[in-house]
C-alpha cells in the first residue's frame, strides 16, 4: 500500500487559509487502511480545522467528503456537482489522488493535507515499513525475496558494505541490514549459491532515471479497440 | 460577574451508565441540568469524532461513562 501521513495542523492551516469555503476529500483505499486519510480522518481534521479556524478568529466552512478512491476518474467525477459550493479542496489522498482531483477539476485549487512517505506494509499495528521503490526491473527473484533497493540503504547489489554491523544499518541501528535478512532466508532456503552469481549495475534508466514513467496496454485501451472494430468493418 | 457553569456532555453506556442514570431518575435523585445524557450502546462505540463534534458545538467537557 500507499504509506502517507498526515501534515502538521498549522501547516494544513497556512495551506487553506485563503479560502472561505473547503471541501476535504478523504480516500478510501491505502490512505484509510494506514490511518492519515480516511472517512474517519477526514472528519476529525475537518472538526478540528473549523473550530481552529473559529478560534482564529475567522471560522471557515468546512466540509468532508470520501471517495472510494482519489486516484481514478469515476471514483472522483461525481464530486464535480458540489465543487461550486467551495473555494478549494484539502484533498486527504496520497500525491496520486492531490494530482487526479487537480487534473480533473482545473478550476478548483487542490491542497495535500498528506505526505506521501513510501510504498509499504504495517509490519504490526501502527509501524509501517518500505518495501518497494518501484524501480521498474525487479529483482526480488535473485534476492530470497527481500529487496536490497528499498531496504538496503545503500541500494547495494552484491552483498552487504562495511558498514552492516550484528545484522544492523550503519545509517541508523533500527534498520535491519538488508543484505544479511537476504543472506539469512537464502541459507535458510538452500538458496546460497543464487548469491555467488555477480549482479551488473542496475538499469536505471527504468526507474525515475528514464523520466516520469508510462505503462501502455494497447489489448486494454479502449481506443484501440474501437478503431481495430472500425478497420475490421471496412 | 456569574459563577461559569460548564456544559457537560455524557455519553453514557446503555448496560451499565446510563441504566443507573435511568435508576437515579426513578428514585427522584436530581442532577445538575447542565449534563446533558446522550446514551451509546457501549462506550466502546464511542469515537473521538463524537466528542470533537460536542466540543465545536461548544460544550465545555465531555464524560464518557460506562
Amino acid at each position: 500500500m500507499i504509506v502517507a501521513e498526515q501534515k502538521p495542523l498549522e501547516e494544513i492551516k497556512e495551506l487553506i487559509a485563503d479560502a472561505e469555503r473547503v471541501l476535504i476529500v478523504g480516500c478510501g483505499t491505502c490512505v484509510t487502511v494506514c490511518f492519515a486519510g480516511g472517512a474517519k480522518e477526514a472528519a476529525i481534521l475537518g472538526s478540528t480545522l473549523r473550530m481552529a479556524t473559529r478560534l482564529d478568529g475567522h471560522g471557515k466552512a468546512i466540509d468532508e467528503v470520501t471517495v472510494q478512491r482519489q486516484c481514478e476518474w469515476e471514483y472522483i467525477d461525481p464530486l464535480e456537482a458540489r465543487l461550486d459550493d467551495y473555494d478549494l479542496i484539502l484533498s486527504l489522498g496520497c500525491g496520486i489522488g492531490v494530482q487526479t482531483l487537480a487534473e480533473r477539476f482545473p478550476d478548483k485549487p487542490v491542497v495535500p493535507g498528506l505526505n506521501t512517505v513510501f510504498m509499504g506494509l504495517p509490519v504490526e499495528q501502527g509501524v509501517w515499513e518500505e518495501r518497494c521503490q518501484a524501480c521498474g526491473d525487479c529483482i526480488l527473484g535473485l534476492t530470497a525475496g527481500i529487496c536490497p533497493i528499498a531496504r538496503c540503504s545503500k541500494q547495494l547489489l552484491n552483498g552487504p558494505c562495511g558498514g552492516s554491523q550484528d545484522g544492523r544499518c550503519e545509517v541508523d541501528e533500527s534498520i535491519p541490514c538488508a543484505w544479511q535478512l537476504i543472506y539469512e532466508r537464502a541459507k535458510a532456503l538452500g538458496r546460497l549459491d543464487k548469491l555467488l552469481e555477480i549482479q551488473p549495475p542496475k538499469d536505471w534508466s527504468k526507474s525515475r532515471d528514464g523520466g516520469p514513467r508510462r505503462v501502455v496496454r494497447e489489448d486494454l485501451r479502449l481506443t484501440h479497440r474501437v478503431a481495430e472494430v472500425a478497420g475490421g468493418e471496412r | 460577574m456569574t459563577e461559569f457553569t460548564p456544559e457537560i456532555v455524557a455519553f453514557c453506556c446503555r448496560h451499565c451508565a446510563y441504566a443507573a442514570a435511568d435508576l437515579a431518575g426513578s428514585l427522584r435523585i436530581q442532577y445538575p441540568p447542565n449534563v446533558k445524557v446522550v446514551e451509546v450502546p457501549c462506550t466502546g462505540r464511542l469515537d473521538i469524532v463524537e466528542v470533537l463534534h460536542a466540543f465545536e458545538r461548544g460544550v465545555d467537557g465531555v464524560m464518557a461513562a460506562g
